[in-house]
């Protein structure tokens, strides 16, 4: 990962790269990849559904122009999804097809030891990188040029499977029996995300650097607004993103988040408002809110927020 | 700066951030890299490698803001331009000459080097903050100043005088300083003995003798507990999953290969988790208890499967769905206040409770139940109606009964603990942190 000439020199040059590709981001989401980067460490990064953790990741692989690998997790996850798998049908299909092969290389007279004898010297022929079906994580080790490998909502998969993880987020290698150890070729860059669904195990989060991206203060979600939707008149920019904190800051089963005030500011753009007002809002509050509930909590408000946000921002 | 950066990893595990030596490592290396110049870099770099959750990034940022705070305060020293230096006498201290001269940065950093060689951040109790105090003052040679400005007055001269007062003004002023800088890097470096100090109280008290303040601390200590209990009894739990190879599912997984056995399929194992349900007075002698035991029974529905709760006072209620649909805290804050719950607060009568339960509950305990009871079984003298409880032990796997009372007290006055023992298999004191503890292992650890 080392051959990124001129990407990785400052903070900033991190901050405008990121920028370039459209992703607007706090100091300490520059200062962490740009550690990260230097230090050769994975970064975990926690926050609020919403916040743009999985779009760092492929921002980051944009910016670096390698290719995005990426693992789900889920409860039960295993070593056969995640890192490798015997391509069976394959080895079954090829032991079918040379059958006659098979009879021609064992000699119909030579007794049984003999055979197994001979066998033995193709014996690796069926377990070859040929019949390998590479999953995410060893994937990300063959990528010549490096990769970013995303593994996403770690804390959906088992501890198990955690601790399987250290292996190889220290070492980057992994062995395959049959086959020996596969290192990488080029040390991928590591991002993991989670949703604190459950407490991460120590000992990987001291391997990894630490990132929170909590929701946005109201000018870096100005500037993420204003850069997804670049025609948007200033006053109606202004108005919505604060009518968004306000909203999050009530008690809603799930508060809007980043993607949801662009959804919102798109669609008011389409109905051609110049500023906010209560109909309005009224209106498009199913853009960024998800439930039957959340509707009705900040509808009873609306009046208040509504006012608020016109207040603060004339 | 890799002694500062020492200096505020102590602070930060003192505040209960628990550092690593390899995250304290990486921070350093972390900081060479992106470099000292930028404060909001700086501040960055260090929160990415030293703290490690939501939780651990709040406690830093009050860490940060206190430690690298830079006073800049009005210099209480007044400069003196009129005094020449030519009649300074050779024994005046170091510290005397910054006075004289106004220099503030000099003096702090005095101040900061005195405090390191007496060793200021071993400082742990509030008792000590005069003694270290002292010693700063000591090693910065106050006395050697006063004998200093004692000499001066008795030498007469006008500009001697002049010189006297203004030494005595600043020795005052760097009094104060030290004292306040005692203060402050006590606040740093301290806070955790006080805390575990408090913790140590916590996991003893009475619950119903605890006071109010300390309910955040108590909540915190349960989730902890919470937590490593069900890291424990997880675990154990997952090996009992693994179970032996299930050969008839394993054939049919694998027709479509031929009959060659590729994917293997497992027995699995029916995990053993007791369902609870539990019966709580919530008369007002009680609703400590009840509160702190609700809290972390359903704190640990991982390992336990299916908590049920029943209050009563003098008659009784479900309380489950109140759990479904708040958050515990928020549950058991109203349960206490009695907010929207149609009970009835009269006297405590545990007759009439059992026969409410039994008469329309009782299909919730089964053969694989465990009910507890959480009562001081003070019933005022009413009907204890002691074969409800018996059916309601019979038709269970286990009946536990705990009693926030110590056993002395047990069947004193209108306690009919003596009568109810009988019929439970398990009695158990329950009126601290501890007690609750031990109740997870009994939970947890199946007959």
């Amino acid at each position: 990962m080392r051959d990124q000439p001129g990407k990785f020199e400052t903070v900033d040059q991190v901050n405008e790269g990121f920028k370039s590709t459209g992703y607007i981001c706090s100091t300490d989401i520059a200062t962490t990849v740009y550690l990260a980067f230097h230090l050769e460490k994975p970064v975990l990064v926690e926050g609020p559904a919403g916040v743009g953790k999985t779009e760092l990741a492929k921002k980051a692989a944009a910016f670096m122009d390698v290719p995005l690998i990426r693992l789900q997790c889920y409860e039960g996850l295993d070593e056969s999804k995640a890192l490798y798998e015997w391509k069976y049908g394959k080895q079954l299909l090829y032991s079918q097809l040379l059958r006659d092969k098979l009879d021609q290389v064992i000699d119909k007279e030579s007794d049984l030891g003999e055979s197994i004898r001979t066998l033995h010297r193709y014996e690796d022929i069926f377990f070859s990188p040929q019949f390998l079906e590479p999953r995410p994580l060893l994937k990300a080790l063959q990528e010549e040029r490096g990769a970013v490998l995303l593994i996403d909502e770690v804390d959906k998969a088992d501890e198990e499977f955690e601790a399987f993880l250290l292996e190889i987020l220290s070492d980057f290698q992994v062995s395959i029996p049959e086959i020996g150890t596969v290192k990488a070729r080029t040390r991928p860059y590591v991002f993991l995300t989670s949703n604190s669904t459950r407490e991460l195990s120590e000992a990987l989060k001291r391997r990894c650097l630490h990132l929170f991206i909590p929701f946005p203060a109201p000018d870096l979600e100005r500037e993420i607004v204003r850069h997804h939707v670049p025609n948007i008149p200033d006053l109606l920019e202004r108005q919505l993103v604060m009518f968004i904190h306000e909203v999050r800051k009530l008690e809603l089963k799930k508060v809007p988040s980043i993607s949801e005030t662009i959804d919102w500011a798109r669609a008011l753009i389409l109905l051609h408002a110049e500023g906010l007002d209560r109909d309005l809002t009224r209106k498009t509050l199913n853009t960024f809110l998800k439930f039957e509930e959340d509707v009705r909590a900040v509808d009873e408000k609306l009046f208040l927020l509504v006012d608020k946000a016109l207040k603060e921002t004339a | 700066m890799d002694r500062v950066l020492n200096h505020f990893i102590v602070s930060l595990r003192g505040a209960g951030v628990p550092v690593s030596v390899s995250e304290s490592i990486d921070a350093a290396q972390a900081l060479a890299i992106a470099g000292y110049a930028d404060r909001q870099i700086v501040r960055s770099s260090l929160a990415a490698t030293l703290a490690k959750s939501a939780a651990e990034k709040e406690i830093f940022d009050a860490c940060f803001e206190r430690f690298f705070s830079f006073q800049s305060l009005p210099s209480p020293f007044a400069a003196g331009p009129e005094n020449g230096n030519e009649e300074q006498p050779g024994d005046m201290p170091p510290i005397g000459g910054m006075i004289m001269e106004g220099d503030l940065g000099g003096v702090a950093l005095a101040v900061r080097d005195a405090a390191r060689s007496v060793d200021l951040q071993s400082i742990r109790f509030v008792t000590q903050r005069g003694m270290f105090t002292a010693r700063i003052l000591q090693a910065l040679q106050l006395d050697q100043l006063d004998r200093f400005v004692a000499d001066l007055y008795r030498e007469g001269s006008a500009g001697a005088e002049g010189t006297a007062r203004q030494l005595e003004q600043g020795r005052e002023a760097l009094i104060d300083m030290v004292r306040r800088f005692v203060e402050e890097q006590y606040d740093i470096f301290a806070r955790e003995s006080t805390e575990r100090i408090i913790e140590r109280y916590l996991w003893d008290v009475r619950l119903t003798e605890l006071e109010e303040r300390h309910y955040d601390r108590m909540h915190f200590l349960i989730r902890k507990l919470v937590k490593r209990m069900n890291e424990r009894y997880s675990r154990r739990r997952r090996r009992a999953k693994r179970g032996a190879l299930d050969f008839k599912q394993t054939l049919r997984a694998n027709m479509h290969h031929g009959g060659l056995l590729f994917e293997t399929r497992w027995k699995k194992k029916r995990m053993n988790r007791p369902d609870v349900v539990i019966l709580c007075d919530v008369s007002r002698s009680m609703s400590t208890v009840v509160r702190f035991c609700l809290l972390m029974l359903y704190g640990l529905n991982e390992v336990i499967a299916r908590v049920r709760s029943f209050v009563f006072c003098s008659s009784l209620l479900e309380v489950s769905h109140i759990f479904e649909t708040c958050p515990i805290a928020e549950a058991v804050e109203r349960l206490r206040t009695g907010e929207g719950l149609d009970i009835h607060m009269g006297r405590t009568d545990y007759g009439s409770a059992f026969w409410d339960f039994t008469n329309r509950h009782l299909d919730a305990v089964t053969g694989k139940t465990t009910v507890i009871i959480l009562g001081d079984a003070r019933s005022n003298y009413g009907d204890p109606a002691d074969e409800l409880l018996q059916k309601i032990s019979e038709r269970s796997r286990r009946l536990i009964w705990l009693n926030p009372e110590t056993p002395t007290m047990w069947g004193t006055g209108d306690s009919e603990m003596k009568l109810y023992r009988r019929l439970c298999d398990l009695v158990m004191e329950c009126s601290t942190l501890r007690h609750l503890e031990q109740l997870v292992r009994v939970l947890v650890k199946l007959p």
